[in-house]
């Protein structure tokens, strides 16, 4: 009677799952598994047949790739750049909203706004500052220091590219900060006051340790983006001049659909990237446990 | 039961689901079969003309520069073939970029997806397209015999001709004749009249080059011309032994000296600045010479009427069997081998050579003369180019992979970024030689 | 929520620094408002100027050029699509993944939690030839199926928590009145997961509206663009022809300010509720 039960309880769980693991099935999980089989092979994505190769992708790319290693080290430059410039941007704007006495949803409204434009359309309107305002606003003001090849020279886009993702990105954690920061249980606050704290007192006391967990949150959100970064570096560089500021999602999506068509290659690099993450996201699921478990 | 009726409703759902896609599909059918249904009905409706059949082409083309122009042309074709042949032609007319269209261009052709008519490179591509069976034979079309037998020759492989020339070009670097003639220069025939005329022109408070290497391919001309200049005058056999894997860039390291006295003394912020801008700064007389081929002709006219443009062979070495000029095919229209609309196609591809419309069109474009039905006098600067051919100075573009011309291009600019050096750029691009030989190897 | 005690930090210099940021915030979109307006030498001779007069040359060029109107319509087909499979479909699995306790149950939420910690990047390349193979590549119910392929992971497991919040009594009482499971399911549940369900909704709307990346490979015609794929095309055809990018860009982003102007209060608290359950 159990096992028919059971039987039974499993049939309708298989129906009532299956459209969505069709789908997902077919979309995640198969490609999941044949980018790790793809990673062993030649395949070219023009030729109807390819051979597995063994392990030959990734001795290439640990012998011989230097430009993926570099575009590696631009992203790992990348992501400690814009997780501490996201964070702390955000949270100075969430503190400063909070502490605002008028205009609250005013400002939040505007500073999240950038992050409905797709950071393509946005990267391209920067795009236009960059190449077009600033000269004209250095030409005509003096103002010296805009006077500079922002997007053409590496040693400056990185700046450009880390205050566009900044600029896009900041408003998202600020939403996340704010509602940490008015979860803070107001009579703590109040008792600090009565007790004569200083603003910036109750702010490292009381606030910041209440806000630990958005703290963790917005920091693996920012990792996980940051290290699959795409859309901002294609509009504003496109990864150039040369690959001077190409990502590795860049870099692999060159690999496979532009130059050479090495699609068993590239999904070797990206292999490499998955593993990356994966260890990240295992790190912060750890984090985030031990954390609850103190609470 | 319950269990009946829910095997029943997850059912229906799924057949639902699958018939939206089902009815996608059919959707896209019926659309295209709307249109003849649609024509029945017209006949019904409109009995004295008979209704128009309808084709659709899709045309792809890699000089977003003349969208413009070839929007305008390409409907003057369809007044045409409706008066003609009564055939309403919808025409979908893509231009992506330069940088991407080789890549777009091939994932299409592999994916059939091609575009009916689309345009390529005819000394770097059309042999592999020919060899894919990607492209129709046009040696019967009225237009093959029109072609001068010279520009014909560039675009006929095994005695058939496979496309239409656009840009049969005889190029260099351009220069600014008025600047010149000012300041008494002449065109320099080695590398040490280059820098002297570079000395004289700075002296005289000029800039010497313009450069806009935003674009990758911009920078790349300089590679072209160099290697083009020192393989055809010293090592003929270079590029062979490069496709053999026998060759290195180190025996062509000599180009570097012309490149670095180049983007020593260029216009500055040059990796902001796209081949448009560059090239309407060159017209605002901004720099004296620009390494830009005449195909730009059109966009610095466009900005500056009165420029009065020069076009030199550049020099590498103080060799003067090194200093030629380049002769080349580029752009040309090829008819993809599978379309559905191929009398249309050809009429397109026809009407491309037309002999009333087409010399207007390839003189708006700054196009040299490709056949006998273009009536229109070279330009100046044409004339000037074809007089280094007359002499004996010239040689046929090299033929190099596209990965190849694609990383010099990519390589030169973070050469110019000072992030790669020479040593870099020669190990870098032997490499990609060889991969690129070994991928070509392995399609075969 | 009065927090207003800590105005002691003195709301003055406050203000202004707030005020200093939304202009920054608002600095490239206003840019771009205006420069959208000019000719091409208007640009060049006062970029910061309001333009002389409302000149919609421009946006009539690039409204033609990118095909708005099917871009638009490509766009909201895939999102349509996407988000009606994502809803009904994870909203059926989450609810059964969690009032099933069997062994099977168990391993397929796993399943689905365990693959979102995969990324992106490494499926993308093995889902354009998947695309392909299943003749979905350049195709709008194809993209649009993809979509719910890849983002029902995440909202079957926002759904499987939300229904642990909800009292088994409910639907055991419909239960013993005779409700089919199905029954139950559309009349009983889904009713009651409607919170959730804007949540998920607002989440995969945003991230399919403005996503890039997976459009830029499957779909390869500009019949077939997304406005954003449109826009991309018109920013590499028109190099240095500034006034027609802008409006371009303009045009782009008015659908997506027009719906956060109307939801914003919505969006923002479903931004708040997605990132902390997810």
């Amino acid at each position: 009677m159990n096992i028919n039960k059971k039987q039974s309880q499993n049939f309708t769980l298989i129906l009532f799952v299956l459209p969505a693991f069709v789908f997902f099935a077919a979309f995640k999980l198969i490609p999941a598994v044949l980018g790790l089989w793809y990673s062993f092979t030649n395949w070219n994505g023009i030729n109807p047949t390819y051979k597995i190769i063994g392990f030959e992708n990734f001795a290439e790319i640990f012998t011989g790739d230097a430009d993926f290693w570099r575009a590696m080290l631009f992203t790992l430059k990348y992501v400690g750049a814009a997780i501490v410039a996201l964070n702390v941007c955000a949270l100075v704007l969430a503190v400063l909203i909070e502490s605002a006495r008028k205009g609250r949803s005013f400002f939040r409204t505007i500073f999240y706004m950038p992050n409905m434009i797709s950071m393509i359309i946005g990267g391209y309107m920067w795009n236009f500052i960059f190449t077009q305002v600033l000269y004209y606003i250095a030409d005509n003001t003096g103002l010296e220091f805009l006077n500079k090849s922002w997007l053409g020279d590496p040693k400056y886009s990185f700046t450009a590219i880390v205050i566009v993702a900044v600029w896009g990105g900041a408003g998202y954690l600020m939403v996340i900060y704010i509602a940490a920061i008015q979860s803070v249980p107001t009579a703590l606050i109040e008792a600090a006051v009565v007790d004569g704290a200083s603003a910036f007192r109750r702010f490292i006391s009381i606030t910041l340790p209440m806000i630990k967990q958005a703290f963790t949150i917005c920091l693996f959100v920012t990792l996980n983006s940051a290290f699959q970064v795409f859309d901002v570096v294609f509009s504003l560089t496109g990864g150039g001049p040369g690959r001077l500021t190409q990502v590795v999602a860049i870099n692999i999506y060159e690999e496979a659909f532009g130059r050479s068509n090495r699609l068993g290659y590239a999904t070797a690099k990206s292999t490499i990237l998955f593993l990356v993450i994966m260890l990240i996201t295992l790190v912060q699921l750890r984090v985030m446990k031990k954390r609850e478990e103190e609470m | 039961m319950k269990k009946l009726l829910s095997v029943l409703l997850v059912i229906c759902m799924i057949s639902v689901m699958l018939a939206g896609c089902g009815s996608d599909t059919q959707g896209t059918s019926v659309a295209s079969a709307a249109p003849s249904s649609a024509a029945v009905s017209g006949q019904a409706a409109a009995s004295s003309k008979a209704e128009p059949t309808r084709a659709t082409l899709n045309v792809m083309m890699s000089f977003p520069r003349f969208t413009d122009q070839m929007e305008a042309y390409l409907n003057q074709f369809k007044a045409k073939i409706l008066a003609e042949k009564n055939v309403e032609a919808v025409i979908n007319l893509e231009m992506p970029s330069s940088d991407q269209y080789g890549n777009i261009i091939q994932t299409r052709l592999s994916s059939n997806d091609a575009p009916d008519l689309f345009t390529l490179h005819a000394s770097a591509d059309l042999p592999t397209y020919v060899k894919a069976g990607y492209v129709a034979d046009l040696t019967s079309q009225p237009l093959a015999d029109k072609l001068y037998d010279d520009v014909r020759k560039t675009v006929t492989i095994d005695n058939r001709v496979y496309a239409v020339p656009f840009e049969s070009t005889v190029w260099g670097y351009l220069y600014n004749k008025d600047i010149f003639d000012k300041l008494g220069l002449k065109v320099p025939d080695t590398l040490d009249q280059m820098k002297t005329v570079v000395k004289i022109l700075k002296d005289n408070g000029y800039t010497p080059f313009e450069l806009a290497f935003q674009e990758q391919w911009v920078p790349q001309l300089m590679t072209a011309l160099t290697l083009g200049g020192k393989v055809s005058g010293s090592i003929p056999d270079w590029t062979d032994r490069m496709y053999q894997d026998q060759g290195s860039y180190k025996e062509v390291a000599e180009i570097f000296d012309v490149i670095d006295l180049i983007m020593q003394n260029g216009t500055k912020n040059a990796l902001d600045k796209g081949s448009e801008q560059g090239a309407a700064d060159f017209a605002n007389g901004k720099a004296a010479m620009f390494v830009q081929g005449t195909w730009s002709a059109e966009s610095i006219l466009g900005v500056n009427p009165d420029i009065k443009i020069g076009v030199g062979a550049l020099p590498v070495n103080n060799d003067i069997n090194c200093t030629k000029i380049n002769l080349a095919t580029t752009t040309s229209l090829a008819v993809y081998s599978g379309t559905k609309e191929i009398e249309t196609a050809l009429a397109l591809a026809n009407y491309m050579l037309d002999d009333k419309d087409s010399s207007a069109l390839y003189k708006e474009l700054k196009f040299n003369p490709v056949a006998k039905c273009h009536s229109f006098a070279q330009y100046s600067w044409a004339k000037e180019a074809s007089s280094y051919v007359e002499q004996g100075r010239s040689y046929r573009d090299l033929v190099l992979p596209n990965a190849v011309t694609d990383e010099q291009g990519k390589l030169l600019q973070s050469y110019y970024a000072k992030k790669t050096t020479k040593d870099e750029f020669i190990k870098v691009m032997d490499k990609t030689f060889k991969d690129a030989n070994r991928a070509a190897a392995q399609a075969k | 929520m009065h927090l207003s005690k800590k105005a002691g930090t003195g709301t003055v210099p406050v203000t202004v620094f707030l005020c200093a940021a939304s202009v920054f915030c608002l600095f490239p979109v206003l840019m771009a408002l205006m420069n959208s307006f000019k000719t091409k030498s208007e640009i060049f001779t006062n970029i910061l100027a309001l333009p002389a007069h409302f000149n919609f040359d421009n946006y009539v060029r690039s409204f033609n050029k990118m095909k708005y109107f099917t871009s638009f319509f490509n766009t909201l087909a895939i999102v349509v699509i996407g988000i009606l499979g994502i809803v009904v479909f994870s909203a059926m699995a989450g609810w059964i993944l969690c009032r099933t306790k069997t062994r099977l149950s168990s391993f397929v939420f796993g399943l689905f939690v365990f693959s979102m910690l995969i990324p992106f990047n490494a499926v993308m390349i093995p889902l354009y030839r998947v695309a392909k193979i299943l003749h979905f590549s350049n195709k709008i119910y194809g993209m649009g199926s993809i979509y719910i392929g890849l983002g029902v992971s995440m909202a079957i497991f926002m759904y499987h928590g939300f229904v642990k919040g909800i009292p088994y009594e409910i639907e055991e009482s419909a239960y013993i009145d005779g409700c089919s499971k199905a029954q139950m399911f559309f009349k009983i549940v889904l009713p009651l997961l409607g919170p959730i369900t804007a949540t998920i909704s607002i989440m995969n709307v945003l991230w399919m509206w403005n996503d890039f990346l997976l459009p830029l490979i499957i779909l390869a015609t500009p019949q077939k663009y997304t406005l954003l794929l449109s826009t991309n095309m018109l920013f590499g055809q028109y190099t240095s022809d500034w006034p027609a990018i802008l409006s371009g860009l303009i045009l782009t982003v008015i659908p997506v300010i027009l719906l956060y102007a109307l939801l914003q209060k919505n969006i923002l608290k479903g931004v708040v509720d997605g990132a902390l359950k997810g």
